[in-house]
């Protein structure tokens, strides 16, 4: 052992590392142990960057995921994440800088404008919230509201001021309290934050914890108080309406969200309307109206449908509460029926009942033409009713006998109101969906407008024929469709947290909140409900087989059962019905696709995960071409590769530096442990197999060893051109000419970690594993590249390489004839498995590239791989 | 190793200063809590601390003061920021101030765990460089490693 050179490293190193005025080399014991502290340090960086590198590459393949736009998240989603991967490329950045100080300095300007893009795009869609907060109304009458103020009142309560103000229809008196008394409000109280680490906390799809963050925010509004200048405008407005309307004013609290009636989102019933609230009460309604801006329903609704929960915000419409004789719904286009009808659900006393879908109603179905003649009527037992209660709040309450079979509208009300509905149709040029209330006095009010959600067009798939016995039949057909599923039933409120996913959702009322359950359902019947209800609208979005009003399906149907819904023929059938597909609400189609939230994804991705840097031997392989995220990641995990191994091998140092590794197979291996890999100090240049304790280097081995290689394939003629070809036009392919790195097989060991660099043939393949009781962050990656052949044949080995690996559970990537596979997050002796199976792959694909064309023997090689790689993969246990 | 950490949460959400303090002593950690940055420099200038975990958003001193102030005063001792509101420009700014990582709530006790454990690594390494340097400054010759 030449102590003079390790003298000369330590020498080399102390003029880097210690400060001028250490004594060289009469202090060697210190500085060998400065030295094995300085590779230890060198180490921890090293295994930091390998696992911020790993995090990173899985939040890119999770936000890829995301991208399809198949799978619901929020923006809370896009912040963390960012948040995240931009931590971790950081890390790396400031790693690689403690592994080869001031070498790669320019990856922080990099790193920063690559982060500024990013930045750029997230700043945007924030709403710039305090701008010229002093010229927005707290309250504004409902008198100078148009659809000019849907920012500050909402689009619900800017449609009624529409309504009222430019069609003269007659709505009821009352004003708004503005999106900024909400903003307000939400600033006042502080709860900015609380809300926004609610929803970070909540972007997951797990109900249990939705319902606790959803209950925080709530209670939390619900506690704080109203601000004073609020509070102020609005008793001012009272008075104005007592003066109008005489002392004793009852209101009705709507709520009118920004974003309520974005394309294709109708929030059907998420929010809260408090009805009957008498003055003393306004302020506590008012916070019970804005707390449902996060119930469970509504912020699992918005995460669905990608609506940004930054600049959400909330206006209370305060009107005064209309003493409703009967009142219903109607649609100006019948969803189901033809072209030339709308529809009108009607009950007696407040529509509620029919709203919410816990009342029998009528049906009249009337033609959208002058003289709007009355086509169909169907009139119901209505034995209940909502109604107002003297001081405050509604009540149900029986109908009274003789009233009960009496239409709840009369023709002369049926065909004023169509006439009616139909100019605001034309007003808003598009179908609409309208409350409506006739009061005392006999008038017809409208409580509400908003555009018609439009249904899917009837596919072929309910038009074909159920098979099967009915169970039940009856009701009316809320969304069509057919679908299968176990019989899960909604008693109340916690079943909504067990929900199983395909389920066909039994409950006695189409209560709005069961809406957050649909995503997940396979179907939903209900006893009561009506087709203009909010559930039913929710329904339709996720197009979720739906039949309301159908009678005794919470006593006959049980628990677990399957059952098929045929909700275009209303009817129950037993069993799943042959050759239909189940249903899933949630898998139709690409849901988040064109959803704000998908959009600004859309931007920020194109910085983060392509990966242009694909080549480690070029010279475009440099900091200043990295494009993304992905290609920082990239090359800082190339180049502490690099460093690493370079600083064991640069210094001469005794127990650190490379070893030869004694083995009876005709290659040869040199091993650095960088801490710990070696069960005891190793003197000499040499190291054998059982002074190894790396067990992810000795799976690896393993299946290196276990199987002999037999030597190159015969080769045909064609094949055979195809190296020679190859090889007078790459000169790199001459081993002779490789660098010092490609000449050697490497091992870079610790205890839990193995990078096996290596250049089999010519091939190159790396295989880097970290395997511990760190489960979540054991990882395997491969990658592997080139070859002798022409590029199809190298391309066709990866494949065939691909295809193997795939089967394995490995991610793939392919460009070119380059290969990346990674397997992640799985327990000791499965990654055990999966390296022993590398092992096998990269000793025995030696010059496979050149029979690839030939698909007998390719098939043949299949065979044998699988053979041998299924009993590799049992292995013993280590 | 887990047993010798001596570890410092900051947190104002005493709910969850609570949780995950008791979680941490289950595990081994000594563990201390406080619900301020005031409180955590008060503590650090008070008793020997290794690593901190310290929320980004707090009333009075907020996370990234904190850490400022903690790292002029005690550069050896690792921040490990958490927070409960993502963004991306605190996070830089708080790894650009010498925190060992910043990580999102809610996160996996154990997850946590490794990165404590990872930054005490980080010290001890400092430290015990730290002393070899003044032994070989003094001259000093004595020698434990064979």
């Amino acid at each position: 052992m030449a102590i003079k050179g390790l003298i000369t490293a330590i020498k080399r190193l102390t003029r880097s590392i210690f400060s001028p005025s250490d004594g060289p080399s009469s202090h060697n014991f210190q500085n060998i142990k400065e030295l094995r502290l300085t590779f230890q340090s060198r180490y921890l960086a090293f295994r930091r960057l390998i696992a911020a590198n790993n995090r990173a590459l899985t939040l890119m393949t999770d936000m890829e995921e995301k991208l399809r736009g198949t799978r619901p998240f929020g923006m809370s989603y896009i912040k963390a994440t960012c948040t995240e991967i931009t931590t971790q490329v950081y890390t790396m950045v400031q790693n690689l800088n403690l592994l080869a100080p001031g070498k790669y300095g320019e990856l922080f300007d990099t790193f920063e404008s690559i982060r500024q893009k990013i930045q750029k795009e997230l700043d945007s869609t924030e709403l710039n919230s305090l701008s010229d907060g002093a010229s927005r109304p707290l309250v504004m009458d409902l008198t100078d509201v148009s659809s000019d103020h849907a920012d500050l009142v909402g689009p619900k309560m800017a449609n009624l001021g529409e309504l009222k103000n430019r069609l003269g229809i007659l709505v009821p008196e009352g004003f708004v309290i503005t999106t900024e008394a909400f903003r307000l409000f939400i600033e006042e109280s502080g709860l900015h934050e609380e809300i926004a680490r609610i929803i970070q906390s909540a972007d997951r799809n797990d109900m249990d914890d939705l319902y606790r963050m959803s209950t925080r925010v709530q209670k939390a509004i619900l506690d704080s108080p109203v601000p004073e200048q609020v509070k102020l405008e609005v008793e001012r407005h009272l008075e104005g309406m007592k003066e109008k309307m005489g002392p004793s004013i009852r209101l009705a609290m709507r709520s009118s969200a920004i974003g309520e009636d974005s394309k294709g989102v109708s929030f059907a019933g998420q929010y809260r309307s408090v009805l009957n609230v008498s003055e003393d009460f306004v302020f506590n309604a008012y916070k019970e109206v804005i707390s449902s801006l996060y119930n469970l329903t509504a912020i699992t609704y918005r995460y669905r449908h990608g609506i940004l929960e930054e600049g959400l915000a909330m206006a209370v419409g305060c009107l005064a509460m209309v003493d409703a004789v009967s009142g219903g719904v109607l649609y100006t286009l019948h969803p189901f029926g033809n072209e030339d009808v709308l529809l009108i659900n009607s009950t007696w006393g407040l529509p509620k009942a029919v709203v919410d879908g816990t009342g029998r109603f009528d049906e009249f179905i009337v033609t959208r033409k002058r003289p709007y003649r009355i086509i169909e009527k169907q009139i119901r037992d209505k034995d209940r009713k909502v109604m107002c209660l003297p001081d405050e709040g509604i009540c149900r309450v029986k109908v009274v006998e003789t009233e009960r079979m009496e239409p709840s509208l009369t023709d002369e009300q049926i065909t004023d109101l169509a006439c009616m509905a139909m100019k605001v149709d034309e007003h808003f040029g598009e179908p609409q969906d309208i409350e409506w209330a006739v009061d005392r006095k006999g008038r017809l009010v409208f409580l509400q407008t908003r555009p018609l959600q439009s249904i899917p067009k009837s596919g072929s798939d309910w038009e074909a024929k159920v098979e099967g016995t009915v169970i039940l039949q009856g009701g009316n057909t809320v969304s069509p469709g057919v679908a299968s599923g176990p019989v899960f039933f909604l008693k109340r409120y916690a079943d909504l947290l067990r929900v199983p996913e395909g389920a066909v959702l039994v409950a006695a009322q189409a209560l709005p909140v069961w809406a957050s359950a649909l995503q997940r359902a396979a179907a939903i019947v209900t006893e009561e409900g009506s087709i203009v209800g909010h559930l039913a609208h929710v329904a339709r979005e996720f197009n979720v087989p739906a039949v309301f009003g159908i009678s005794g399906v919470m006593e006959i149907l049980k628990e677990g059962q399957t059952v098929t819904v045929d909700a275009h023929r209303c009817q129950i059938l037993e069993g799943e019905q042959e050759g239909m597909a189940v249903h899933v609400g949630g898998a139709t189609g690409a849901l988040m696709t064109g959803t704000p939230v998908h959009n600004l994804l859309s931007r920020i991705a194109p910085s983060i995960i392509p990966l242009t840097l694909l080549d480690p031997d070029s010279p475009h392989f440099h900091p200043k071409h990295c494009k993304t995220y992905h290609d920082i990641t990239r090359f800082c995990h190339e180049k502490a590769v690099v460093e690493m191994f370079s600083f064991g091998t640069d210094q001469t140092f005794p127990q650190k530096s490379a070893k030869r590794l004694v083995t009876d197979v005709p290659m040869q291996f040199w091993i650095l442990d960088l801490d710990g890999g070696f069960g005891e100090d190793v003197e000499g240049s040499y190291v054998s197999l059982d002074q190894i304790v790396c067990k992810p280097m000795i799976a690896l081995w393993e299946g290196m060893t276990a199987v002999p290689w037999q030597g190159p394939p015969p080769v045909d003629t064609q094949g055979f051109m195809a190296i020679l070809y190859e090889a007078t036009m790459n000169p790199h392919l001459d081993p002779g000419l490789s660098s010092p790195y490609s000449v050697k097989n490497y091992f870079m060991i610790s205890r839990d970690y193995c990078s096996l660099q290596s250049r089999f043939g010519f091939h190159f393949s790396t295989v880097e594993a970290y395997v511990s009781e760190r489960t979540k962050e054991n990882y395997v990656s491969f990658r592997f590249k080139g070859g002798a052949a022409d590029l199809k044949r190298r391309v066709m080995r990866a494949l065939f390489i691909q295809d193997i690996l795939e089967d394995y559970g490995f991610n793939t990537r392919m460009v070119e004839d380059s290969l990346e596979a990674r397997i992640e997050a799985y327990s000791e002796d499965i990654m055990f498995g999966r390296l022993r199976i590398l092992g096998y792959i990269i000793i025995h694909t030696r010059q496979l590239d050149m029979i690839m064309t030939d698909l007998s023997s390719v098939d043949q090689y299949r065979q044998r791989f699988l053979r041998d790689l299924k009993e590799l993969e049992r292995g013993r246990t280590l | 190793m887990i047993e010798s950490i001596k570890l410092l949460v900051v947190d104002d959400e005493l709910d969850f200063l609570e949780t995950l303090m008791k979680r941490l002593r289950k595990r081994g950690v000594h563990v201390q809590g406080v619900k301020s940055g005031e409180e955590a420099l008060e503590c650090l200038g008070r008793e020997p601390i290794d690593v901190v975990i310290l929320d980004v958003k707090m009333p009075g001193m907020d996370g990234l003061e904190t850490l400022k102030a903690i790292k002029a005063k005690h550069p050896l001792v690792e921040v490990i920021m958490l927070t409960g509101h993502a963004n991306v420009e605190t996070a830089v700014t708080g790894m650009e101030l010498g925190a060992f990582d910043y990580l999102m709530k809610p996160m996996d006790i154990d997850e946590l765990l490794y990165k404590v454990q990872d930054a005490y690594q980080k010290k001890m390494l400092h430290e015990t460089r730290i002393a070899l340097r003044r032994k070989i400054a003094e001259g000093g010759n004595e020698d434990e490693d064979k």
